[in-house]
């Protein structure tokens, strides 16, 4: 009776759609990763689902072929690259878009945002043609500030995100207690920013091991990164192969999701 | 650690003071946020800057510490101009309203903050963070974070981080604030009493009157970015300067009046003695009045309500005009409080005690 009344009729079915969207939507999100997986131990030459058997052999292949390992230390390279960019230029924007005293922080911040909004394959269409222009051929290289560009936007709002909710007495008092300018952005602002930091360099390591959008026009011709070869694969052959690269990536992910909950809290990366 | 004379409550006249604040302004844009702000605040005084928010306040704490510069007019402590003198290099130590200490650093890494950015030796550093943490008895919590810590503690280890660097003044920005209310009554007299021991010269910014009567040597009342009035705790709420200062500490009974000859006439038949002339505003406070159930004064009013606040007797007295008195009168067990709607007459208890000010 009281549950009734504190729950009222409408109320309950709001919540059980909102619970029904939820799983339709999870079930939906996680089972292609699931279905990929499975696949990837199948023992026939071809994709199909169900699996008639269990095998390690596509995984053993994997690392077997050469062009698919190069693809992975490739991508491995321009993740770790894109991920050093955007903390070099990342931090210091966020920085300076919060806590800076001039005229046109704002501008800023869209400025660094506007790269994240355009389609990935025209950022990319528009680099290669940019680049051909001043002849800056397609390399690992111009493909990692590529993606350094579209991505950049993530580190700095995550950076900003985190920055605008400290405390602005913190750096104050460390002022106050003798520190200089720099010395108060080492041993308070940065420690405090960390937590943010770690969470922009995973979303910017992934987008650079991962994207393909941009990717596809700036690469270099001897340098394919994952995505790349992986689309030619899917192209030319039918076998589990594929699902094999996925499966790697895909306990990389989640590797990389449980280091971060480890080390600081997947609350911290959701802000 | 600091050890200076826990000196008198009043301004010691001979010796300079240590802070000096000479008509100092302020804008923001074109508005003006402090106006000819002058203050001297000597040797081991505690002065308060009272006023509601936005008076300005918090501003003239902040030209103090260096955070914000101001407009016009000269900042000395010890006769050094601050102008210009960057945050980290003025003399000063910050109390912070959330007392901002640093949560990712232990209570002994915040407390020896100060002295690793100088970079004091690190043995001399920790005999001074051991003797800080003594001073404000918390022995033991040095590898405490700040988000184990209690509100009070919290306070204790933002101003230990301050002892360390031995600074000419203090700065304390509404630091009850973050406290629950029971606390903040002890920890007032705690912090008065420690602040008097070390014999810092302190600047304390608050907009609680209690807070401001409890701490302060000496209060400046703060109105609209101008210093009111400043004197000693008795001095302001006996002879307020301004109606201003008399509404905004404790409660004031104010009403209209002529002043001739040197004279008020009160309500009651008894005269109060002024400077002024012609209309003028005749304020009392409620412990100044007196209700008599069986009088036949010329003062008659009637009981509204009443309400026993601790040992007092608190009445709200209708009187002709529609205005209401509020009367305070210590209870006595003998005598039973006045019933409401009772009549009674009113009458000053020193008519030199009653404030008059312009109409």
């Amino acid at each position: 009776m009281i549950r009734h009344r504190l729950f009222p009729l409408s109320d309950l079915l709001g919540l059980g759609l909102i619970h029904a969207v939820a799983i339709f939507s999870l079930v939906l999100l996680v089972a292609p990763s699931i279905i990929v997986v499975i696949i990837s131990f199948d023992t026939r030459a071809y994709v199909s689902f169900p699996p008639e058997g269990f095998t390690f052999r596509w995984y053993a292949e994997v690392f077997d072929k050469g062009e698919l390992v190069e693809a992975m230390l490739n991508s491995l390279q321009v993740g770790l690259t894109v991920t050093l960019l955007c903390i070099v230029l990342g931090v210091p924007t966020a920085l300076a878009c919060v806590r800076g005293r001039f005229r046109g922080t704002t501008a800023l911040s869209v400025f660094v945002l506007v790269p994240h909004m355009v389609p990935g394959i025209v950022l990319g269409v528009a680099v290669l043609f940019a680049g051909s222009l001043v002849g800056v051929v397609p390399s690992i290289w111009l493909q990692s500030i590529a993606i350094t560009v579209f991505i950049l936007a993530v580190m700095v709002r995550t950076v900003q995100s985190r920055l605008m909710r400290l405390d602005p007495a913190l750096e104050e008092a460390a002022a106050n207690l003798r520190a200089t300018p720099f010395q108060s952005l080492r041993t308070v602002t940065l420690p405090l920013l960390m937590p943010a930091i770690l969470a922009g360099a995973v979303f910017t390591f992934v987008e650079g091991f991962d994207n393909l959008s941009v990717a596809i026009f700036t690469h270099g011709f001897r340098d394919r990164p994952l995505p790349v070869e992986l689309l030619a694969l899917v192209q030319y052959t039918s076998s589990p192969l594929v699902a094999a690269v996925s499966g790697v990536q895909i306990v990389l992910a989640i590797a990389a999701l449980v280091a971060v909950s480890m080390s600081i809290g997947l609350d911290n990366v959701n802000e | 650690m600091m050890k200076g004379p826990s000196g008198p409550a009043t301004t010691v006249a001979s010796a300079a003071p240590v802070l000096r604040i000479g008509a100092v302004s302020k804008f923001f844009g074109t508005f003006k946020v402090l106006e000819d702000c002058t203050l001297d605040v000597a040797e081991g005084e505690i002065v308060t800057l009272l006023g509601p928010s936005g008076c300005g306040k918090t501003t003239l704490l902040r030209c103090i510490a260096g955070f914000w510069e101001a407009n016009g007019g000269t900042i000395e402590i010890d006769g050094q101009h601050m102008f210009r003198v960057p945050v980290n290099r003025r003399p000063v130590g910050v109390v912070f309203q959330s007392y901002a200490l640093f949560p990712h650093l232990t209570v002994a890494r915040n407390v020896g903050y100060a002295l690793r950015m100088r970079g004091l030796p690190r043995a001399e550093a920790k005999a001074r963070v051991a003797e800080a943490l003594d001073t404000v008895s918390l022995t033991g919590f040095e590898d405490r974070y700040p988000a184990q810590l209690s509100g009070g503690q919290q306070q204790r280890v933002a101003i230990a981080r301050i002892l360390v660097m031995e600074p000419r003044v203090l700065l304390l920005d509404e630091p009850f604030n973050a406290l629950d209310a029971k606390l903040r009554g002890t920890m007032q007299v705690e912090l008065r009493l420690l602040i008097k021991r070390l014999g810092l010269t302190s600047i304390f910014v608050t907009h609680d009157q209690e807070e401001a009567l409890t701490m302060s040597d000496r209060i400046a009342v703060m109105r609209a970015g101008c210093i009111e009035q400043v004197a000693a705790p008795d001095e302001i709420f006996d002879r307020p300067a301004t109606a201003y200062v008399a509404d905004f500490i404790g409660t004031s009974n104010f009403w209209s009046a002529r002043a001739e000859g040197g004279l008020v006439r009160l309500p009651d038949g008894q005269t109060a003695s002024t400077v002024l002339k012609g209309e003028v505003r005749v304020m009392v406070r409620p412990h100044n009045l007196r209700l008599d159930a069986a009088g036949q004064g010329p003062w008659q009013g009637r009981v509204a309500f009443h309400r026993s606040v601790g040992p007092l007797v608190e009445y709200h007295v209708e009187i002709e005009g529609g205005m209401t008195l509020r009367v305070a009168t210590m209870r006595q067990s003998a005598n039973r409080p006045i019933r409401d709607d009772a009549s009674v007459s009113i009458a000053v208890v020193d008519p030199a005690l009653c404030a008059v000010y312009p109409g």
